[in-house]
């Protein structure tokens, strides 16, 4: 019995054979109680106001309209940023989802017996993953200087947090059948881990990889606003000297880049599963 | 009572599933549909709600020719017969008795059911019925925790909820151990002995059906080849239903 | 040996050429992208900034950290928290209709085509894109935040949804059919109950993201704690970055555990 069981008592209900049984209080009203309080104190912190929507909205699509039409003929300077946001996300992701392996093996409950040596190396993966991608990337233009290699680390740190957690939960559901079979006729640990771990992790682990490298080109055009290189950094220079239409073709590349990227990636992860 | 009189029906792709269906169920009669699979047994079940249209003859129920109705008329007489289902057909996300409960919506006025409102009476009648079934300890469990037998359980009380005249049931036991398929069908039985409920089931299991039923149905490619107490049905008979194969069925 | 053997042997499968090929272009992208590191600017200097950082983080202000008024960390996280989460449940809103529209398994295949082209476009524009286009609107401000926050989760959020519809479990409605529900009842008894923990499940998730990306919002002067952190990120006072990630960090474990919990008892009641 739940603590909420006892301060709302269940509800006993009597069938007409004599029989009786007890009905636990519904949820939803303190659910929704607690929800309606903070929507309620959200719209009074924020300023959330549906009469300037209505008036201003179109205020919104006034910008999007100068975007059109694009500049096309701003296309040929773009390449470059574009291809060096590319660059940034596929060296980035592969560092960050080779690096992990380790921490990941050392934070599967299966893999190591210790469970203070797991939580650690868990709160370590949780607190990575805390940390803000942008808050990465300032901190590694300073250490980095401004350019592409800075946006590598932010994204590989990146990577680096979001396929540890799916990684040790992918290893802990691996079947360990193979694992002590494997040990039983004389394998050493990671002898075993290789032959029989591996090969039921890595169809997901490389799905992940790619899905986590479609997300991060996004960042990485996002990266380039704090100076961390590719196509954020001609993107917040346009965008600084309002010329709509330079921004418009900005956009339509990274959308034509993602739409065929997400493609490729999409075939690759149907074929893995 | 039910009665088919020359029933046919025809896809509309050309496959002839029905042909000169001549049945008569009094009611409380606790009747088996045994045959190959394809046979039609599924269709001749399903005519009977109007799951599916006939395309010939005539089908009545209690004087009512099921073919005449349409709408709200065609919802209300839902309501009098209940239909089971292999997979169960549960929302497994939610509690057993708002499963159970779901037989009540039809009669709901709108905002009632809107925002899921039952009437006391309602759900103490959701809770006797899981009572007949014996899970009435599960009634506040997520659908998704019970085993395979006892979610049948909950479709069948689901469909007890609804006071039925008669339960239509598709292959109720197929998707379940021998041990728990034995212990449903023996809910059915007692159903239909104790609550006068008339039983129609599809069953693969020869064994069980002519050991729970009353009378048994056998269809051979959508038509009628036997129809007779179950006490009677010989080797012969079995043989003539399933066209020689009844081994390999009988086991499967 | 035995024939059958020797000749299961020959007839084993082969694809090296497709490992090779397959090998082949991953290393050749790899290098490709190797040429985009420039490390000539990296010092010594860059050394002594990270010491400068690290040791500005464990030495976090405390004064900051536990100020009470309106610049104070707590009420920062504050704000950002409820940025996150009416944006969060605006977009959830917004995605409903888009990912009905583009569910493969109710709609034309064209319209769903479409419809999702229209999600992956709205997904593409970087978020401070957005915040620009919304100062327009509603100035600069929390406001602002909160609505640049809900038009970036439609994306994700969308696609979580399409994932629940398309895999609905369309047996339920006929054995509602059978039982003489309407429409409408089909609706509420059948496909809802189904829908209902998946989406709640999704919009937590989400939260967790909108908190952790709150600070993306701080760059075009949004609200909430992305500001003040860039700030002092970039007039490196680091202790008081240190305060305000401390914050930031704490609060993101703390609700991240929480929604984990949710979802986990959403998933299995």
């Amino acid at each position: 019995m739940s603590i909420y069981d006892k301060i709302f008592p269940p509800k006993k209900m009597v069938l007409s054979n004599g029989k009786t049984v007890l009905k636990p209080a519904s949820r939803l009203p303190l659910i929704a109680l607690i929800l309606v309080l903070f929507t309620a104190l959200s719209v009074k912190i924020t300023g959330f106001d549906l009469g300037v929507l209505r008036e201003r909205g179109s205020q919104f699509f006034v910008i999007l309209g100068m975007m059109a039409p694009p500049e096309w003929g701003y296309s040929t300077q773009v390449w470059k940023p574009l291809f060096d946001t590319l660059k940034m996300s596929l060296l980035g992701t592969v560092i960050g989802a080779v690096t992990v392996i380790p921490f990941a093996m050392a934070a599967s409950t299966n893999i190591v017996k210790n469970n203070a040596a797991v939580g650690i190396m868990r709160l370590f993966l949780s607190i990575v993953r805390t940390l803000p991608t942008l808050v990465t990337a300032l901190i590694a233009t300073y250490v980095f200087g401004l350019g592409t290699l800075a946006g590598t680390t932010a994204i590989a740190v990146f990577t680096f947090a979001y396929m540890g957690k799916i990684l040790y939960e992918e290893i802990e559901t691996a079947d360990m059948g193979a694992f002590e079979a494997m040990e039983a006729i004389g394998a050493t640990k990671v002898r075993a881990f290789v032959r029989a771990i591996i090969p039921q992790v890595l169809p997901s682990y490389i799905s992940n990889g790619l899905f986590c490298f479609e997300g991060n080109v996004r960042y990485a055009a996002i990266l380039g606003y704090v100076g961390a290189g590719g196509l954020g950094l001609i993107l917040n220079e346009k965008l600084g000297w309002r010329e709509y239409p330079s921004v418009g073709m900005i956009l339509i590349m990274l959308f034509v880049t993602v739409f065929f990227i997400e493609t490729v990636s999409r075939y690759c992860r149907r074929k893995l599963v | 009572m039910i009665e088919f009189n020359q029933v046919g029906k025809t896809y509309s792709n050309g496959f002839q599933a029905l042909k000169d269906v001549n049945l008569k169920i009094e009611q409380g009669e606790f009747v088996a549909i045994i045959g190959l699979s394809g046979a039609g047994k599924s269709t001749l079940l399903r005519t009977i709600n109007r799951m599916h249209d006939i395309t010939e003859g005539t089908l009545t129920v209690d004087g009512v020719n099921v073919m005449d109705l349409r709408g709200k008329a065609l919802r209300r007489f839902r309501r009098r017969i209940g239909m089971i289902f292999q997979s169960f057909n549960l929302v497994t996300r939610t509690r057993v008795i708002n499963n159970v409960l779901m037989s009540k919506v039809p009669d709901l006025p709108f905002f009632q059911a809107l925002f899921g409102i039952f009437p006391k009476k309602d759900k103490l009648e959701a809770l006797e019925a899981l009572d007949k079934v014996g899970i009435l300890d599960k009634a506040f469990v997520r659908a998704d925790q019970l085993s395979g037998g006892q979610q049948q359980r909950v479709a069948l009380a689901r469909t007890l909820a609804q006071n039925p005249q008669i339960i239509l049931a598709d292959e109720p036991v197929a998707s379940l151990d021998p041990v728990t398929a034995k212990q449903v069908m023996g809910d059915f039985l007692r159903i239909n002995k104790e609550m006068n409920i008339t039983i129609l089931l599809n069953i693969h299991h020869v064994d069980l059906a002519l050991q729970y039923a009353g009378r048994v149905v056998g269809i051979r490619a959508g038509r009628i080849v036997y129809d007779g107490p179950a006490t009677e049905v010989t080797q012969d008979i079995l043989d003539e239903i399933y066209e020689g194969k009844t081994e390999e069925e009988a086991v499967g | 040996m035995n024939k059958q053997i020797e000749k299961a042997y020959e007839e084993r499968p082969r694809n090296t050429v497709y490992q090779v090929t397959v090998s082949a272009i991953v290393l050749a992208l790899l290098i490709w992208s190797g040429s985009a590191v420039d490390v000539s600017k990296t010092g010594l200097s860059g050394v002594q900034i990270a010491g400068n950082i690290i040791s500005g983080i464990f030495h976090p202000d405390r004064k900051l950290l536990f100020n009470l008024t309106l610049q104070g960390v707590p009420y920062l996280l504050l704000e950002t928290v409820c940025i996150a989460f009416l944006g969060t449940i605006v977009g959830a809103f917004l995605a409903i209709p888009l990912s009905f529209l583009s569910a493969s398994n109710l709609m034309p295949a064209p319209i769903a085509y479409v419809t999702r082209l229209v999600i992956m476009a709205v997904r593409t524009i970087p978020a401070f894109v957005y915040g620009l286009m919304f100062i327009r609107v509603s100035g600069p401000g929390a406001f602002t935040g909160l609505l640049t926050m809900s038009v970036c989760s439609i994306g994700m959020v969308s696609k979580m949804y399409i994932e629940a519809i398309e895999d609905l479990d369309t047996r339920i409605l006929e054995s509602l059919d059978a039982c003489g529900c309407n429409t409408f009842q089909k609706i509420r008894y059948g496909i809802l109950p189904q829908l209902i923990p998946n989406f709640a499940s999704t919009v937590i998730y989400r939260f967790d993201i909108n908190l952790r990306d709150a600070t993306v919002l701080g760059l075009v002067g949004a609200g909430g704690i992305g500001a003040p952190l860039i700030f002092a990120m970039n007039a490196y006072r680091w202790n008081e970055a240190g305060a305000i990630l401390v914050g930031l960090i704490l609060l993101v474990l703390i609700v991240e555990y929480i929604s984990t919990r949710i979802r986990v008892k959403l998933a299995r009641g």
